[in-house]
C-alpha cells in the first residue's frame, strides 16, 4: 500500500500571540532546537512514509526556509519526498484555503499525481511521537474507507474535541464535534486520518458543494458516519499536546525539563530530526549554575538558568537569573537582568538590570484577556527591553519594540499591559 | 588569480602513535575535538571558506571514521557536480603488484600524481589534516602568486626551545627563503613551516616525478632540496591561533583553551563558521542538582552530577553524584554515579562504572611504563568502547585499551603508569 501524508500547517495560531505573530503556528519554535512541525515530519520519516505535502497559506516564509527541500528528514528524494503546497491561482477561479478539508479538496491534483491509495492527513502542530505503521495496518485491516486517530480526554475537557462513539470493532457510530454535553464518552479526535483516496476524492467533491468552508472536524466526518462509509478508530496512548495557548506552550516546555520526561527526546530510536545551523558546543562560565534546564548549542551560560529551555545562541550574563522561562535563538540577557516564567522569541535585548515576570500581581492582560492570563509574560522577536526597568506578569511586549516604546510607563510596567504598537488580534 | 584556481590536498593518512589509544581506532584528522568536531573539520571548514571548493583528502591509516564523517561532503558544501571533495585511498596501481603504503608526505602526494595531473588548477595547496586553526588561505594564494612563487610556505613564530620541533626557514628582507632545515639541533631561526605549501601545479608534479622522484618528505627532503636548486620559495607569515594535535598534552592543552573567557580560537564566530557532520541530538539536560562550571557542552548530553573545567561531546551522561574535572570526554561516555574523574581523556562510548575513582591521586610523575615518551604529564587514556568496572582505582598516565571489558581490569587498586589490560 503506497500512502501519501498531507501536513496542514497553515493554522495561524492567534492564541500564542506574538509568537505566531510572524510565523505560522507549525514553525514556533519548541524545545529548544526544534520547530513545532518537527515532530510531525519527523514521525512522517520515522514511520516509512517519505512522500510528504506540506500545505501552508499564513506567513509561510519560516516554515518554507525550515522545511527547505526536506534535507534533515532525508526527504530531498528523486522519487516522493516533500513538496510545499501554497495557495495558488488558477483559471478556475481558485481561492485561499478556507477549512482543513478545502485545502486537501484544492490539492486532489496533487493527491492523483502521488498515486497513492492511502492518504494520511495530519496536522502540522502537535507535539508527539507516533508511529503511523499501526494505525495504517489496522485501516487496512479493516477495509476501512476512514480511520480516525483517537485518545482518551478527561472527561472535562470533551467539549474542546470532535468525539466519537464506536462498537466493540472501534466502527465509528456517532460523531459530535465539540460536544456540549458530557455524555458522548472520552474518545477524542487527535486530527490524523486515513482516507482511502478514492473515497476522500468522491466525498471532498460532493461535500464542497454544500459548504465553501469544507472542514474534516465539521463537515467531512460527520457526514461520512452518517451515510454508513466504513469509518473506524486507531486509539493512541503515548504524549500528545498541542500547545495551542501560550499556557500549554508553557507548561509544555515545562514537562521537558527531566530525563525521564513524557516526551522522550533522548530516546535514540525515535530521533526528531530539524535544521539546525552549525554553531560550537554551549559554554557554561565559572560563574554559571544551571539546574533541571535545557540548554542548545552556541548559547553561553555565565548567570543562573533554573528550570527554563534555551535555545541555540542564548547569552546569560553574570548575574543575570533566568527561571521557569523558555528564552528563544540568539536573546541576549544583560547583566543582573532577571526574567521570571517569562517566554522570549528570537534576537530580544534584555537591558542590564531588568526584571521581566515582577511581582505578585496576576492581572490579566487588559487587550488579551483570555489569551494571557496564566501569569505569564511573553516578549515579542526583536524587542529591545531598556536597562533597570520592572515589568509585571501578563505582559505583552510586541514585537520589534524600541527602548523608546517603554518611556510611557516610567520605571515599571504594571502587569496586564501591552507595550508597543496598536495591533491585536482579534 | 581566483581562489578557485587552486585545488587543495589534506594529507590525513597518518598513524600519529603519540596520541596512544586516540589514533588506535581513527587517523589523527578524525580526533574528536572540542566537543563536537573532528579536527579535520578546520582544514576542510577553512578551505570552504576561503572559497576552495576542489578539496582531494588522502588517506592511508584507519581511514574508515574519516571516510564516514566526510561522506560526500555535505556539511561543506563539498558534494558538488564539479570539484567537490575526493577521498583519495591508497590503491593497487597494476594487476598482481605487490602492496606499496605511502612512505610520507611528498610521497603520498606522487601516490596521487594521475589525479593532480587531471585538475585545472593552476596551484596546489597542501595541507594538514592534524591542525587546529582558522586561516583564511586567500591572502597566502595571492601572496604566492604576486611573488611570482614556486612554492610558498605558511609559517609562523615559535618559542626558541620548540624550535626543534619544526621545519625552521630562513629568509631575507623580501620572504625569499634562503635555508630550510627539519627540525635541527640548534636552530638558525624560530620561523617554523607550519605544513601548509603552496606550489604551482606543473612545478610540483615536475618535481615530484624528476629531480625529486625518490624523495618521501615535503619537509626533510623536497623543500631543503628546492631551495639548494635556487627554486623560488616564499614564507607567507601568519599570526593567528594554530597548534598541531601531536601529542596527548598538546590535545587536551587545545581543548582547555576553548574553556578561556575569550579563548584563542572562537569557534562561535559567524563570519567563520567550522562546519562539521553531527548526529541530530535533543538539547543538553541539566538535571536538579547538576553542577556545570568554566566548561563546555554539546547537543545530546545529560548532566546531573558536577563538570568543572572539562569538555563534553554529545550524548555524554553523568549520572549524580558523579564528578568530573580538567576532562575530556568524547561522544556517548556514560559516567555513573559516584565516579570521579580527574585530568581523563575519556574516547567515545566508554561506560565508567559506579564510584569508579580514576586520575584522583597524585602521582604525577610516574610515566606510563609502556609509553614513558607518550604518556608522562598526568593524563590517564580510556579507549573507546572499554568498560570501567564499578570502584575500580585507576592511577594517572595509565592507558586503558580501547573495548577492555571489565573482567580484564585488575581487582586491586591500580598504579599510576599501567597499561590496562596488563601484558602477561
Amino acid at each position: 500500500m503506497r500512502t501519501l501524508a498531507m501536513i496542514l500547517a497553515g493554522g495561524a495560531g492567534t492564541r500564542l500571540t506574538v509568537l505566531s505573530e510572524h510565523r505560522a503556528k507549525p514553525a514556533v519554535p519548541f524545545a529548544g532546537r526544534y520547530r513545532i512541525i518537527d515532530f510531525t515530519l519527523s514521525n512522517c520519516v520515522n514511520s516509512g512514509i517519505y512522500d510528504v505535502g506540506v500545505l501552508t497559506q499564513y506567513l509561510p516564509r519560516s516554515l518554507i526556509e525550515h522545511i527547505g527541500i526536506g534535507r534533515p528528514w532525508d526527504l530531498d528524494r528523486t522519487r516522493g519526498g516533500v513538496h510545499i503546497l501554497q495557495p495558488y491561482q488558477g483559471r478556475g477561479g481558485q481561492f485561499w484555503y478556507r477549512g482543513t478539508a478545502d485545502a486537501i479538496l484544492q490539492n486532489l491534483d496533487f493527491i492523483r499525481d502521488r498515486r497513492a491509495d492511502a492518504v494520511l492527513i495530519l496536522s502540522g502542530d502537535h507535539i508527539y511521537k507516533m508511529d503511523y505503521r499501526p494505525l495504517l495496518q489496522i485501516h487496512r485491516d479493516k477495509g476501512a474507507d476512514l480511520t480516525v486517530a483517537v485518545m482518551n480526554v478527561p472527561l472535562e475537557e470533551t467539549h474542546r474535541f470532535g468525539i466519537l462513539t464506536t462498537n466493540k470493532q472501534g466502527r465509528v457510530l456517532e460523531f459530535h464535534e465539540k460536544p456540549k454535553t458530557k455524555d458522548k464518552g472520552t474518545l477524542a479526535n487527535m486530527g490524523i486520518y486515513v482516507f482511502r483516496t478514492a473515497v476522500l476524492e468522491e466525498r471532498l467533491i460532493e461535500l464542497s458543494q454544500q459548504h465553501e468552508d469544507l472542514d474534516f472536524g465539521k463537515h467531512v466526518i460527520p457526514a461520512m458516519v452518517e451515510r454508513g462509509d466504513k469509518v473506524y478508530t486507531y486509539q493512541f496512548d503515548g504524549y500528545w499536546v498541542d500547545v495551542g495557548t501560550i499556557e500549554a506552550y508553557w507548561r509544555t516546555s515545562m514537562e521537558l525539563l527531566s530525563p525521564d520526561a513524557p516526551l522522550r527526546l533522548y530516546d535514540r530510536d525515535w530521533v526528531i530530526h530539524t535544521r539546525s545551523y552549525e554553531r560550537p558546543a554551549a559554554k557554561f562560565g565559572p560563574q554559571a549554575q544551571v539546574h533541571q534546564s535545557m540548554i542548545c548549542n552556541g548559547s553561553m551560560i555565565r548567570g543562573e538558568v533554573i528550570r527554563s529551555v534555551l535555545s541555540p545562541g542564548v547569552y546569560v550574563s553574570p548575574g543575570a537569573v533566568v527561571r521557569e522561562s523558555v528564552v528563544m535563538n540568539d536573546t541576549w540577557i544583560g547583566p543582573g537582568a532577571v526574567l521570571d516564567r517569562v517566554i522570549v522569541d528570537k534576537h530580544v535585548v534584555i537591558g542590564a538590570g531588568a526584571h521581566v515576570g515582577w511581582g505578585e500581581d496576576m492581572k490579566e492582560n487588559a487587550l488579551l484577556p483570555d489569551k494571557l492570563y496564566a501569569g505569564i509574560t511573553v516578549v515579542g522577536k526583536g524587542a529591545h527591553i531598556p536597562a533597570h526597568i520592572r515589568i509585571g506578569r501578563n505582559v505583552l511586549i510586541r514585537p520589534n519594540v524600541d527602548e523608546d516604546a517603554f518611556a510611557p510607563f516610567g520605571e515599571m510596567v504594571p502587569s496586564g499591559e501591552t507595550v508597543g504598537g496598536e495591533r491585536h488580534e482579534s | 588569480m581566483n581562489p578557485n584556481d587552486a585545488v587543495a590536498l589534506i594529507l590525513a593518512g597518518g598513524a600519529s602513535p603519540a596520541l596512544s589509544v586516540l589514533t588506535a581506532v581513527r587517523t589523527e584528522a578524525a580526533i574528536p575535538f572540542g566537543g563536537k568536531y573532528r579536527i579535520i573539520d578546520f582544514p576542510l571548514s577553512n578551505c570552504v571558506n576561503s572559497e576552495i571548493y576542489n578539496v582531494a583528502v588522502l588517506t592511508q591509516y584507519r581511514p574508515r571514521s574519516l571516510n564516514e564523517h566526510i561522506g560526500t561532503g555535505r556539511p561543506w558544501d563539498l558534494d558538488r557536480t564539479t570539484g567537490g571533495v575526493h577521498l583519495l585511498q591508497p590503491y593497487l596501481k597494476e594487476p598482481g603488484e605487490s602492496v606499496r603504503w605511502q612512505e610520507g608526505t611528498a610521497d603520498a602526494v606522487r601516490f596521487h600524481i594521475d589525479f593532480l595531473e587531471e585538475q585545472r588548477e593552476d596551484v596546489v595547496l597542501i595541507l594538514a589534516g592534524d591542525h587546529v586553526y582558522k586561516m583564511d588561505y586567500r591572502p597566502l594564494i595571492a601572496y604566492h602568486v604576486e611573488k611570482n612563487a614556486d612554492v610558498t610556505i605558511a609559517v609562523r613564530s615559535v618559542p626558541r626551545y620548540e624550535a626543534h620541533r619544526y621545519g625552521i626557514l630562513v629568509i631575507d628582507a623580501e620572504g625569499h627563503v634562503v635555508q630550510h632545515v627539519e627540525k635541527p639541533k640548534r636552530p638558525p631561526s624560530t620561523l617554523a613551516s607550519m605544513g601548509i605549501y603552496v606550489f604551482n601545479r606543473r612545478f610540483l608534479i615536475d618535481w615530484l616525478t624528476g629531480p625529486g622522484k625518490r624523495q618521501k618528505d615535503f619537509g626533510r627532503e623536497v623543500l631543503p632540496s628546492m631551495v639548494e636548486a635556487g627554486k623560488r620559495m616564499y614564507a607567507y607569515p601568519f599570526f593567528g591561533y594554530w597548534t598541531d594535535i601531536g601529542t596527548v598534552q598538546a590535545y587536551w592543552e587545545a581543548n582547555m583553551a576553548l574553556l578561556a573567557e575569550t579563548p584563542a580560537l572562537d569557534l562561535d564566530d559567524p563570519e567563520w563558521v567550522i562546519h562539521t557532520r553531527s548526529e541530530e541530538r535533543p538539547p543538553i539536560l541539566l538535571g536538579d542538582d547538576a553542577v556545570m562550571e568554566g566548561s563546555l557542552a554539546s547537543d545530546g548530553a545529560i548532566i546531573e552530577g558536577k563538570v568543572v573545567r572539562s569538555v563534553i561531546s554529545p550524548g555524554v551522561r553523568i549520572e549524580p553524584g558523579a564528578e568530573v574535572r580538567d576532562s575530556i570526554l568524547l561522544t556517548d561516555v556514560y559516567v555513573k554515579s559516584g565516579a570521579v574523574l580527574d585530568k581523563v581523556i575519556v574516547d567515545k562510548n566508554v561506560v565508567i562504572g559506579e564510584n569508579a575513582r580514576i586520575g584522583v591521586d597524585d602521582e604525577f610523575n610516574a610515566a606510563n611504563r609502556d609509553l614513558p615518551d607518550v604518556l608522562n604529564t598526568g593524563l590517564t587514556l580510556i579507549g573507546k568502547g572499554a568498560e570501567v568496572p564499578a570502584n575500580a582505582v585507576i592511577g594517572r598516565n595509565c592507558v586503558v585499551r580501547p573495548y577492555t571489558p571489565p573482567k580484564r581490569f585488575p581487582k586491586e587498586a591500580i598504579p599510576s603508569g599501567t597499561t590496562i589490560p596488563i601484558a602477561r
